[in-house]
């Protein structure tokens, strides 16, 4: 095993070595860093040459410049690393060492929803396969995969952010987005929830009609000015997650986990005013770590009491659930932070932006309007990348539980009498996960390499607008930092994701 | 997997309420704008523009906010005095002696409050000067193995080369006076600028926190002593703070607040490294014109064309100057409560025909002159004709036009459409010859032209082939351009080869290219700008253009001329241009500056600082 991972690290010197010597000279051979000077009209421009020429060290051929430029790399080895300057006069490694960060705020939100939505979507389409809901997936999954970004983005800009800015100048959901809504609510229930033709209709019906009573009622009630869940809200919806997790954790015939997860929903209607109180309070990392520890404290506690045997799958339901509760306090607190949020004069009742990370002019000092004002920055990007990219799971996952569901030892779990839950949850759903896993990891790993459009759509300074920059400048210092970067990474990912797999799957084995 | 009645009923619940929770809010009445936003394509990289890493568009235009000199450029491309800040006049002028005297206006403050006088004047020369840097010690700019100390975009220009001596300074060190070798026609644009030099020293000596008035003079003293003595040892030390400690993308409250010492109407409050830059106002503010309400000002990175419009759209931005195509300036104006502001920039698209040998490459295709009478004969025909034919109406009215409804074929390549001299010039300078009539008739003649020499000539016969040079594929605008030119000539006998060339710029003094269009980008008004272009020996004649009266002509310019005078010398100039054949100018590059209509007195010029040079006229 420790042979196999040296071979591979050893391999993985020479793949940098060689691509980054290509890419040195392929990238100093595709245009000239002289060009506008050369027909500059400043009195000076021979002096400007000869300046560029030095700090380029232009006056050395590529292949041997690419040496130059190694040498400083390889000084990592002796404690004096040098990635070189850009040409901005900034170092490489500050430049580089700012953007991932960047990247990461933008791309990684938007991989963990892809992939969470991506899988769930995946494997009920493939437990229904051949549905209205299947066919209704795959077609939306596969209309948005083949957006493209630069489109989709601007789209929604237009939509989500201008007019919907436009919209609150005069806050009147109008009759046919009523209508219009009200019918894709009854399109979109009818096809998840299926069945026979009048069972349809009936959920049809009952979902178009229940949306659009939620948004006159709504509207009349002024809930849209300051808006919020409020604890009763928050308490039926904890209900129901209890239900669902149960369901899914441990099945609804253990009563034990059932009572947890119900005890956790009254917990958090319980811890709803405190919750307010310490949310509003200073030091809030220590606050969230603080209710954290309180929330699974309680939940340990709870289901010990409820489970005599089994306790961990009790206790394990009852985080989950406790965990979604205080998701819903937390988006309740943001919904209370909505109204104040528009009436300061940087929003001025325009609360979605299209570009940049932040507002300049919001006044600093109010951690929820601030994090509120990330949190809307981060909105649009994240829709975008995440619609355009979750249809590539849907299919994987749909893809790879069929296989699994036709596999001896499913047929043998059936037999064997377990309930259709732990068929599907221990059996299958375990043995999809490993061809995915291996897929997560070379995704994240090409998310550091960023999303040079993206960024550049919603104004993101990340790796992607690097590499860019660095293209179209002729930077080649800028560019061989990112791309070390990013090759290193996808060259590990590989070598992590088949690792990976033989620790997943006892079948595979390393090395051999 | 089975649901029970119960779980589903309350998913079906939460999610209906989901989905309905599109929010709505209605607004209150929004507080008069005090702020305005302007979208720059790249992002602040250093407080100091000056130096040939640095000097980016939004480096400038914080650098012009936030600093006040003699003189800037108005939206006629007209040097405007600041009196407010001080003066400055000729007091000598001789053939060998020319002084200029530059006197600070008393009174005058940086942001720190410390008087500003003509010691802070005397950095410039520092700047600008190769002698200096060389005697004081602080390396040859011209070294090509080691940058200088002070990495300053300054050396090489006119001042370098034509300064005599240290600049003086008078007894009541208001006053600065500089000597040139000679009269420098452009002397206004060549003159120094004021910079903190107690700041600069006492970061020299490692302070990072504004000094009281007394340390601020004594600081100011020591410069002075260290400028007139060459001090190396103190110079080098301000060297390393004026080239690498302005580098800063990022402005909080633990930046170094003698980095932010200025005398512009602005201070910079804050920076987000790669997104933006906060302006406020310097309460200290005496060295310029006064402002007229806008308190914040907002530099905020947008590099793409629709994220901008789209910004725009949604209110976020006030100001955007966007890269004019027609489709980008059709989408700005549509959007409501934004004004479009035409109009050009200072950079003029022109055709250059090849005629001889440059850096030592014979240049021998169809359009080379040559010392057979006969031989050159036909290529000055060729030339002309290929000019004749050459669709510059075409050009300015399918790709100019839609972009810039006032857009007008260029043709003097001296001064621009509304400059001085201009309708004068091209009344007379006879380049008529390549704009009467239409296309067709014009076209017509250069085929007869083209027949005299290749008698079977005609419409698509490709008779003679040109290869013409004109920028990367990707420049879809000059693609565009190329195109056009290729079937224009088709019909005139000429076979003209268009591939596009990426690296263009260096390829200009390449041999094999007999014709190539691109634009010259003047940064400033000076009278002998354009000498480079067509001197025999000018180091930006790409056409081997090889001249006597031209030579003559141009040389004239490099004295002090009325205006009247200058005009007759670009005619003469003009002239020979078509007589020659070599070279005509096409269109000036269209602009687009979309500004929120609430936004005031918001007037793009051509030259830098481009947007923001009357940025304290701005008001709501």
């Amino acid at each position: 095993m420790i042979a196999y991972i040296l071979r591979r690290l050893s391999a993985l010197v020479v793949i940098l070595f060689g691509s980054s010597f290509i890419i040195y000279n392929l990238s100093a051979i595709s245009g000239d860093p002289l060009e506008a000077l050369r027909i500059s009209q400043d009195p000076n421009a021979a002096q400007q040459i000869i300046t560029l020429t030095r700090d380029l060290q232009l006056d050395v051929p590529p292949p041997l410049r690419y040496f130059l430029w190694l040498k400083g790399v390889l000084g990592a080895f002796v404690g004096q690393v040098d990635f070189g300057m850009t040409r901005d006069a900034q170092s490489v490694t500050d430049a580089v060492a700012a953007a991932i960060p960047t990247t990461i705020r933008l791309v990684v939100g938007a991989t963990v929803i892809a992939i969470i939505l991506g899988i769930t979507i995946g494997i009920v389409t493939a437990l229904r396969q051949y549905s209205r809901f299947d066919y209704a997936m795959t077609f939306f999954a596969f209309l948005l995969f083949s957006l493209p970004i630069f489109w989709f983005a601007v789209l929604l800009k237009q939509y989500l952010a201008i007019g919907f800015n436009n919209f609150l100048t005069d806050p009147q959901v109008s009759a046919p987005w009523i209508i219009g809504l009200s019918l894709f609510s009854g399109l979109f229930w009818a096809s998840v929830i299926g069945g026979d033709r009048r069972k349809v209709f009936t959920i049809f019906g009952i979902a178009a009609v229940g949306s659009a009573a939620v948004i006159m009622l709504l509207g009349s009630l002024d809930w849209f000015r300051n808006p919020g869940l409020g604890p009763i809200v928050i308490f039926g919806a904890s209900v129901g997650i209890a239900f669902a997790v149960t369901q899914l954790s441990t099945g609804l015939a253990v009563r034990a986990a059932l009572k947890s997860a119900l005890a956790m929903a009254v917990f958090g209607l319980v811890a709803y005013y405190p919750a307010q109180w310490v949310m509003e309070q200073e030091n809030h990392l220590l606050n969230f770590v603080l209710m954290a520890t309180v929330t699974v404290a309680v939940a340990i506690l709870t289901s010990r009491f409820f489970a005599k045997e089994d306790r961990g799958s009790v206790t394990r339901t009852a985080i989950i659930t406790a965990a979604f509760v205080a998701i819903l306090i937390i988006i309740d607190k943001f919904m209370q932070t909505w109204a104040p949020y528009m009436e300061t004069d940087a929003i001025n009742y325009r609360p979605v932006p299209t570009v940049g990370q932040v507002n300049d002019l919001l006044e600093p000092g109010n951690f929820w309007i601030s994090s509120l004002d990330v949190l809307m920055h981060m909105f649009l990007p994240t829709v975008a990348l995440t619609l355009i990219s979750f249809a590539g799971y849907i299919r994987y996952s749909r893809g790879s539980l069929l296989e699994v569901l036709n596999q001896d030892y499913i047929r043998t779990a059936r037999a064997k009498g377990l309930t259709e839950r732990t068929v599907i949850m221990r059996h299958a759903f375990r043995n999809t996960m490993i061809p995915l896993t291996t897929l997560m990891v070379v995704d994240f790993a090409g998310i550091i390499g960023g999303a040079i459009i993206t960024e550049r759509i919603f104004g993101w300074v990340g790796m992607g607008t690097l590499f860019n920059q660095a293209i179209n400048t002729m930077d080649l210092n800028l560019l061989m930092g990112v791309f070390l970067v990013t090759a290193t990474m996808s060259v590990m990912a590989n070598l992590i994701a088949d690792l990976l797999y033989s620790a997943l799957d006892p079948r595979i084995r390393v090395g051999k | 997997m089975k649901l029970t009645r119960i779980s589903r009923a309350a998913i079906a619940i939460s999610a209906v309420a989901g989905l309905a929770t599109v929010g709505v809010v209605a607004p209150s009445q929004a507080a008069t704008r005090t702020t305005v936003v302007i979208v720059e394509s790249n992002a602040l990289t250093s407080l100091n523009p000056s130096t040939p890493d640095t000097n980016l568009t939004i480096n400038n235009d914080v650098a012009y906010m936030t600093g006040n000199g003699f003189n800037y450029y108005n939206a006629s491309a007209n040097l405007v005095k600041n009196t407010v800040f001080g003066s400055y006049k000729i007091v000598k002028s001789s053939a060998k002696d020319f002084r200029v005297q530059y006197t600070v206006a008393k009174g005058k403050v940086w942001s720190d409050g410390t008087p500003i006088t003509g010691v802070d004047l005397l950095l410039s020369h520092v700047l600008s000067s190769s002698a200096y840097s060389k005697k004081a010690g602080l390396g040859d700019p011209a070294d090509t193995s080691k940058a200088p100390a002070f990495n300053s975009l300054g050396y090489g220009g006119v001042y370098d080369t034509h300064i005599v001596g240290l600049p003086e300074l008078s007894a009541d060190k208001q006053s600065v006076t500089v000597r040139y070798d000679s009269f420098q026609p452009d002397w206004e644009i060549t003159g120094p600028g004021p910079s903190p030099v107690h700041a600069l020293v006492a970061m020299a000596n490692g302070k990072t926190k504004l000094g009281t008035a007394a340390e601020n003079l004594a600081a100011k003293a020591a410069y002075l002593a260290a400028f007139k003595s060459y001090n190396s040892t103190l110079l080098n030390k301000i060297a390393k703070v004026w080239s690498n400690s302005y580098n800063i993308k990022t402005v909080n409250s633990s930046t170094n607040p003698l980095l932010l010492v200025g005398n512009g109407a602005y201070k910079i409050a804050s920076a987000v490294a790669d997104q933006s830059v906060t302006l406020t106002l310097n309460p200290k503010y005496n060295s310029g014109p006064k402002t007229s309400g806008i308190k914040t000002v907002v530099l905020k990175m947008i590099a793409d064309g629709t994220a901008a419009s789209q910004a725009l759209a949604n209110k976020e931005i006030d100001i955007y100057q966007g890269q004019p195509t027609a489709d980008a300036v059709a989408q700005l104006k549509a959007i409501s409560g934004v004004t479009v502001i035409g109009g050009t920039n200072s950079c003029f698209e022109h055709v250059d025909l090849r005629l001889g040998s440059i850096n030592d490459t014979d240049y021998t295709g169809p359009f080379a002159a040559s010392n057979n009478a006969a031989k050159n004969a036909k290529a000055k025909d060729l030339r002309t004709a290929f000019l004749l034919a050459y669709p510059r109406q075409e050009i300015v009215d399918k790709l100019i036009k839609p972009i810039n409804s006032k857009a007008v074929v260029v043709n003097s390549s001296f001064t621009l459409p509304g400059q001085t001299g201009y309708s004068t010039i091209v009344k007379s300078s006879g380049v008529s010859k390549f704009t009467a009539g239409d296309q067709a008739s014009r076209t017509a003649a250069a085929l007869k032209l083209v027949q005299k020499h290749y008698p079977t000539a005609a419409a698509g016969s490709n008779a003679v082939t040109i290869t013409l040079l004109w920028g990367q594929p990707s420049n879809t605008r000059r693609a565009a351009e190329a195109a056009l030119v290729k079937a224009e000539l088709a019909k005139a006998g000429f076979n003209v080869i268009n591939t596009g060339t990426s690296g263009w710029g260096g390829q200009l003094d390449n041999n094999s290219f007999d014709a190539a269009f691109f634009a010259w980008c003047p940064t400033s008004t000076s009278q002998t700008g354009t000498n480079a272009n067509f001197l025999s020996d000018g180091g930006n004649n790409f056409i081997g253009y090889n001249n006597a009266k031209m030579d003559d002509v141009l040389r004239s310019l490099e004295a002090k001329l009325t205006p009247a005078q200058i005009t007759a010398k670009y005619l003469a100039a003009d002239s020979l241009l078509i007589s020659d054949a070599v070279t005509l100018p096409i269109f000036q590059h269209p602009a687009a500056t979309a500004v929120n209509s609430a936004l005031k007195n918001v007037k793009p010029a051509p030259l830098s600082p481009t947007l923001v040079w009357n940025f304290w006229e701005w008001k709501y």
